[in-house]
C-alpha cells in the first residue's frame, strides 16, 4: 500500500501493465465488440451493434442448464480437490524433512505435464479395460465395468485432479498465519489434537481455504479440456459450449456472448465472494 | 517435600551432542526457579519437556509425587507463557483466556467471574473485546499470563516471556509477574538467559551450560560462590587473571595473591575478581593489610552514568574496575594515570583453567 503512494513506484508496474493490455484487454474488447456483430443465415459476420445475439442466448433454456452445470462441476471439484489438498499442503507446509522442496515439486509436478496428455491418463486408468475397472473385475467386486468415464464422473475426477496443484500452491501461499507455538499454547491449555484442529489450526487456515477454494473455482469453470475430452460428447458445460459454436457452428458472435456472459458470471461471483468474506473476517 | 522434580531428565535430538544431559533438578512447593543459561544450553529444552511439548530421551519428570513424563500436554495442567505469547490471533483477549476453561467444561457462569478475575490481576479490566493484534507487547503478555494462570496450573513455566519487551516494560514485568506469583504461592519454572532476570525475580537459579546443569542455588550463592568459572563468567561481569597455584600460595603476575579459600589445584589458574569488588587506589599508598593489589596505567574510562568503568593495564593483564558515580572525586581518574588495583582476598576466586 506505501508503495503505490511512493509515486516512482508506479512505474514499476509499467511493463506488466503493458503486456496485459495487449494481450488481454485489448482482446478482451473485440471479443465484446463482436457480440455485437450479426450472424447471417449462411454463418457469415455482419459488423452491426445489435443485442439480437444476447436477446437469442437469454431465450435459449439450454444456456441456463448449461450454467448449472458449470456451477455444480465446478463446485463439486474444487470441493474435493480442496478436501484432498488440505492434508498433504498442511504437512507439507509444517515438515522440516530436508525432502521438503522435493516433496513440494512431486506435488504440484502435474502442472509439467500437457493437459491432454493427462486426461489420456485418466482414460487408460478410468476407462472400461481400465486400471480400475480391470482391479473391480478381477477381485470380483462388479460383475461389469463400471463407467467412469465419458460421464460426469470422469469429468468430475479429472478436473478434481487438475486442480490439486494449483490448490496446494494456494493453500501453502496462505498458510501464513498458522503457527506450531500458538497450536502448542492451545495443547497445553487442555485442548486435545482434534480440538486444537478445529478450535486453532482450522479457523488459522480460513484464508488459505478461502483462496485455494476461489481461484480454483475459477479454473475449474473455465475448463476446457477436461470436460471436453473426459465428457466424450455427453458433458456440457460452458466452456465447451463456446467452442463448439466458435469452432463447430462457426457462430462467432454467439460464441463471443456466452464468453463475456461467461466473464460477467465470474465477476458477480467473486464479489459476492468478496462481501461474504469481509463479512467473515469481521 | 518437592513438587517438581526431574530426574536424570535427558533429551538428545538424532545423532547430536545431548540438548539436555542427565538433567536432576527439584523445585520446592511455592518456589519461583530460574533455569538461566545462553542460548542452546538447553533450557527451553527442558521447560518444554516439563511441558510435555518435547519428549524425553530419558529420565523422568514427577509433579506432586506423581510421574507425568509420559502425559500429554494437554493432561498435565501446567501454565505455560510462549516467549512469542502465541496467542490464538482470531479471539478476542475474553476468548484467549476462557479457552483453559472451555476445555476444562466449567460453567459459563464460573468462566465468566474467573476470566474477569484474571483480567483484574493483570490490570486489563476492559480489554475483553480487543483482538491480539490491538494490544501492545506490555499487553499481550499480560493475556498471555492470565490465560495460562486462569486455569489454576500446577506450575507456572515462562519461557524467555520477557524478552521481547522494551527495558523499562521489563522490568515493570518482573516485578508484577513476581508478585502475582507470590500473591498465588504456584510454583513457576523461568527459562531466562537474562542473568539480571534470574537474580532480581527467583528463588533459586538454576544455570545450565550445554546440556547440564552447572549450579543451582540462591542467586547470592551463584553470584558470590559461583561453583565453577562458566559460572563466574555468565553470572555478572568479571576480570580474568592469569595465576600461578602451588599449594596454599596463588602468585599472579609474580606476585602473591591473597585468597580466602585456598585452592588446591598445582599449576596455572584462572584468577577472577567482578569489576565492582575491585578500587582504585593512588600508586603511593600502602596497601591495607590483607589487601591485594597490583599498580598499571589507566588506559580507558567509560561513563555509564551511576557507575564509571576504569580499564587500568597492570602487569596482570587488562583489569576492569568500577566506582559509583557518588561524590565528586571520581572526576579526578584520569586517562594515562599512574594507579593501583586493590581487592580483597575474600572476593579472589580461583578456578582451574577452561578445559578448551
Amino acid at each position: 500500500m506505501s508503495l503505490l503512494r511512493r509515486p516512482g513506484m508506479l512505474w514499476l508496474a509499467l511493463p506488466a501493465t503493458a503486456v496485459l493490455l495487449f494481450t488481454y484487454v485489448a482482446p478482451m474488447f473485440g471479443l465484446a465488440r463482436m457480440s455485437f456483430n450479426r450472424t447471417l443465415p449462411g454463418g457469415a459476420m455482419q459488423p452491426d451493434w445489435t443485442l439480437a445475439t444476447y436477446a437469442e442466448m437469454a431465450a435459449d433454456s439450454f444456456n441456463l442448464e448449461l450454467t448449472l452445470n458449470s456451477i455444480q462441476l465446478s463446485f463439486t471439484a474444487t470441493t474435493f480437490a480442496l478436501l484432498l489438498a488440505y492434508p498433504v499442503s498442511l504437512f507439507l507446509f509444517r515438515t522440516e524433512s530436508r525432502f521438503r522442496s522435493l516433496l513440494a515439486i512431486i506435488a504440484i509436478g502435474p502442472l509439467l505435464v500437457n493437459g491432454v496428455v493427462r486426461v489420456f491418463g485418466w482414460i487408460a486408468v478410468l476407462g472400461d479395460r481400465g486400471l480400475v475397472n480391470s482391479a473391480l473385475l478381477a477381485l470380483g467386486l462388479v460383475s461389469e465395468p463400471v463407467r467412469l468415464i465419458y460421464n460426469w464422473t470422469g469429468v468430475t475426477i479429472g478436473l478434481t485432479e487438475s486442480l490439486l496443484p494449483y490448490m496446494v500452491l494456494a493453500l501453502l501461499a496462505g498458510f501464513g498465519r498458522l503457527d506450531r507455538e500458538v497450536e502448542a499454547a492451545a495443547m497445553s491449555l487442555g485442548a486435545r489434537p482434534w480440538r486444537v484442529f478445529v478450535r486453532v489450526t482450522l479457523p488459522l487456515s480460513l484464508p488459505a481455504i478461502v483462496l485455494g477454494w476461489l481461484i480454483c473455482f475459477i479454473l475449474a469453470m473455465s475448463a476446457f479440456v477436461t470436460p471436453k475430452l473426459l465428457g466424450g460428447g455427453r458433458v456440457f458445460v460452458l466452456a465447451t459450449q463456446v467452442f463448439e459454436e466458435a469452432v463447430d457452428t462457426v457462430n462467432w458472435p454467439l460464441a463471443a456472448a456466452l464468453s463475456v456472459y461467461m466473464l460477467v458470471l465470474l465477476l458477480l461471483f467473486l464479489g459476492a465472494y468478496g462481501a461474504l468474506t469481509r463479512r467473515v473476517e469481521r | 517435600m518437592s513438587h517438581v522434580r526431574l530426574d536424570a531428565l535427558s533429551k538428545v535430538y538424532g545423532s547430536n551432542a545431548p540438548a539436555v544431559d542427565d538433567l536432576t533438578l527439584t523445585v520446592e512447593r511455592g518456589e519461583f526457579l530460574a533455569l538461566l543459561g545462553p542460548s542452546g544450553c538447553g533450557k527451553t529444552t527442558t521447560l518444554r519437556m516439563i511441558a510435555g511439548l518435547v519428549p524425553p530421551t530419558g529420565g523422568t519428570i514427577t509433579v506432586g509425587g506423581a510421574d507425568v513424563t509420559s502425559l500429554p500436554p494437554y493432561r498435565r495442567n501446567m501454565g505455560l507463557v510462549f516467549q512469542n505469547y502465541a496467542l490464538f490471533p482470531h479471539m478476542s483477549v475474553a476468548d484467549n483466556i476462557a479457552f483453559g476453561l472451555e476445555m476444562r467444561n466449567l460453567p459459563r457462569s464460573e468462566q465468566t467471574s474467573r476470566i474477569a478475575e484474571a483480567l483484574a490481576m493483570v490490570r486489563l479490566e476492559g480489554y475483553e473485546k480487543r483482538r491480539p493484534r490491538e494490544l501492545s507487547g506490555g499487553q499481550q503478555q499480560r493475556v498471555a499470563l492470565a490465560r495460562a494462570l486462569v486455569i489454576r496450573p500446577d506450575v507456572l513455566l515462562l519461557d524467555e516471556c520477557l524478552s521481547n519487551l522494551d527495558a523499562k516494560l521489563r522490568e515493570q514485568m518482573r516485578i508484577e509477574i513476581r508478585e502475582i506469583q507470590r500473591r498465588l504461592g504456584i510454583t513457576a519454572i523461568f527459562v531466562t538467559h537474562d542473568q539480571v532476570e534470574a537474580l532480581t525475580m527467583c528463588d533459586r537459579v538454576a544455570l545450565m551450560d550445554r546440556g547440564r546443569l552447572a549450579q543451582v542455588g540462591t542467586p547470592e550463592d551463584v553470584y558470590e560462590r559461583p561453583a565453577n568459572r562458566f559460572v563466574a563468567n555468565f553470572v555478572g561481569r568479571i576480570n580474568v587473571m592469569r595465576g600461578e597455584a602451588n599449594g596454599a600460595s596463588l602468585a599472579v603476575a609474580g606476585a602473591p595473591v591473597a585468597v580466602a579459600n585456598a585452592p588446591r589445584t598445582q599449576g596455572t589458574v584462572d584468577v577472577m575478581v567482578r569489576p565492582h569488588r575491585m578500587t582504585i587506589r593512588p600508586e603511593d599508598v600502602a596497601a591495607a593489610a590483607g589487601e591485594n593489589r597490583v599498580s598499571g596505567t589507566i588506559g580507558r574510562i567509560v561513563y555509564i552514568g551511576d557507575v564509571i568503568q576504569v580499564a587500568v593495564d597492570t602487569p596482570a593483564g587488562p583489569l576492569v574496575a568500577e566506582r559509583t558515580t557518588t561524590g565528586p572525586d571520581w572526576h579526578t581518574l584520569a586517562v594515562g594515570q599512574r594507579v593501583a588495583v586493590a581487592w580483597s582476598a575474600a572476593d579472589t576466586l580461583v578456578f582451574p583453567p577452561e578445559a578448551r
